[in-house]
């Protein structure tokens, strides 16, 4: 009895040691594991503010010249820390600069370089303060899995289906405009319209609103993430997913604990819903994993498996650090959403113009 | 005329592919690249709404009669993490604008460059020359 129980406390101390070895590939070695505290209803308590907005400058997907690497040489390190620097002097320069130094491809080029982002030395687009950077990180890329970083191949379905809707757009008399098409609200996406960036799109760090919280109460968890101000409420209690007829952009959530971690199963959502850019089928499914890996440490990691739509499933996995005082701030985006009015009597101005 | 477009449309899609980034518009659906402007003026009013802030700048145009121009600016939520408040930027202030007009030939504009009398930038010269309040402030 006494070496049976002596058994089982081995084997969970090695479990134990096993779980904060995470998709970043660091394995923490050597560090004690961290067991949060618990809830006062004894589920463990990841409840904070989980901004995303360190990660904003680290790629979605590798360069491809690092092929397996997932993180950067001291060299490399160094390229990425002096880009964010002289962007740095850019974004804060006191003058406006008569010839702009735009961000292309990983470097900055002028006017003369890219005389399509300026007219006159002006540069076309909107100054720089609109645009949080993020800080530069030795992470290759946000996806870890495949293990080259890159998203994988579409499906031969999916390629067709992407085909065909670039030449229905190819096809369209507007195609030809500048800007492209806007002749409904339809041709603007579900970001433009204020509606949603979808679950993985509101979680991915972005230029701006990047802000994620976490709240616990017994029997669920709540995500909330600044963009678009979405708040998943998850249940935690085992319950089933709805039938599969009810659908929404966000999908249903369910969430359970592996030790420490939070793993939470999205289904159901409406077919159509871009992820990296690309529309999603019906099959999606995504999974995340909250791991906390030490009190101001979260690794967070979702995995997005659409058979119609990839050849195989893809994991993004990045720390989220624990913030004191960011505030997630209201996004009430329709109140001034004037580039719908824009986009839209511009097309029909460009229109009469023929 | 076709030539002009085709180019303009690549760029189009050169900028949607480059800069995802910026809030979420595309530039060359709301305004247009030929119809460059600079505007002088004093500062109306700074609406805080999301998407974006947009400031109201009173122009005295060439025919000398007082007309209201719309500035659009970043998210409002930027520029509160960024240290800016309601009193940064006062009506009556003097900004030069310059950006391009809106397509629909409104008086609207985006300000790829919003500048003081004093040529430092809005929102990052920071100073607002007209307020002796912030005068010397970064």
């Amino acid at each position: 009895m006494k070496t049976s129980l002596r058994f089982i406390i081995f084997l969970a101390a090695i479990l134990f040691a096993l779980a904060p070895i995470t998709m970043d590939g660091q394995t923490r070695g050597g560090a004690k594991p961290w067991t949060p505290p618990k809830t006062p209803w004894g589920d463990p308590d990841i409840q904070g503010l989980w901004p995303g907005q360190d990660m904003v400058g680290t790629p979605l997907e590798r360069d491809r010249s690092l092929g397996t690497r997932a993180f950067l040489t001291d060299e490399e390190f160094s390229k990425r820390v002096a880009f964010a620097e002289e962007q740095q002097e850019i974004d804060t320069a006191d003058l406006v600069s008569r010839n702009p130094r735009i961000a292309r491809g990983g470097r900055f080029v002028t006017c003369e370089e890219d005389p399509n982002g300026c007219r006159n030395g002006v540069r076309i687009g909107p100054p720089n303060y609109w645009d949080e950077r993020g800080k530069p990180t030795k992470q290759a890329s946000l996806i870890m899995d495949p293990p080259d970083g890159r998203l994988p191949p579409l499906t031969p379905e999916a390629q067709k289906l992407q085909a065909d809707r670039a030449a229905a757009r190819k096809a369209r008399p507007c195609a030809t405009q500048p800007g492209g098409c806007h002749d409904s609200w339809e041709d603007e996406s579900l970001w433009d319209r204020c509606i949603t960036r979808g679950l993985v799109g509101s979680v991915l760090p972005n230029g701006y609103n990047t802000g994620n919280q976490i709240v616990q109460s017994p029997g669920y968890v709540v995500f909330r993430n600044e963009m678009i101000h979405e708040a998943r409420v998850i249940p935690v209690d085992g319950r089933a997913h709805p039938n599969a007829s009810i659908r929404t952009w966000m999908g249903s959530s369910r969430g359970h604990w592996e030790g420490s971690t939070l793993v939470v199963e999205t289904t159901n959502f409406l077919p159509g819903i871009p992820v990296a850019n690309t529309p999603t089928s019906d099959g999606l499914r995504v999974v995340e994993r909250f791991t906390p890996v030490d009190p101001d440490t979260l690794t967070y990691q979702l995995t997005v498996e659409d058979p119609k739509t990839w050849t195989k499933p893809w994991t993004v996995s990045f720390p989220l650090k624990r913030s004191k005082d960011y505030a997630v701030y209201e996004y009430a985006c329709h109140e001034g959403n004037y580039y719908m009015y824009n986009a839209l009597s511009g097309a029909r101005s460009e229109e009469k113009k023929k | 005329m076709k030539s002009t477009r085709i180019v303009a449309c690549s760029f189009a899609v050169l900028l949607l592919s480059a800069t995802a980034a910026w809030a979420h518009h595309a530039f060359a659906a709301e305004f247009d690249l030929n119809q460059p402007v600079k505007l002088q003026g004093k500062v109306q009013k700074m609406e805080w709404i999301n998407p974006h802030a947009w400031i109201h700048v009173d122009v005295v145009g060439s025919d000398g009669k007082l007309v209201t121009w719309m500035v659009e600016g970043g998210s409002p939520n930027i520029l509160l993490r960024r240290g800016f408040t309601k009193e940064s930027l006062l009506p009556g202030t003097e900004v030069t604008v310059e950006g391009y007009r809106a397509k629909n030939g409104e008086l609207r504009a985006n300000g790829s460059n919003i500048t003081f009398k004093d040529g430092k930038r809005l929102f990052l010269g920071g100073s607002n020359p007209d307020d002796p309040e912030n005068r010397g402030k970064k």
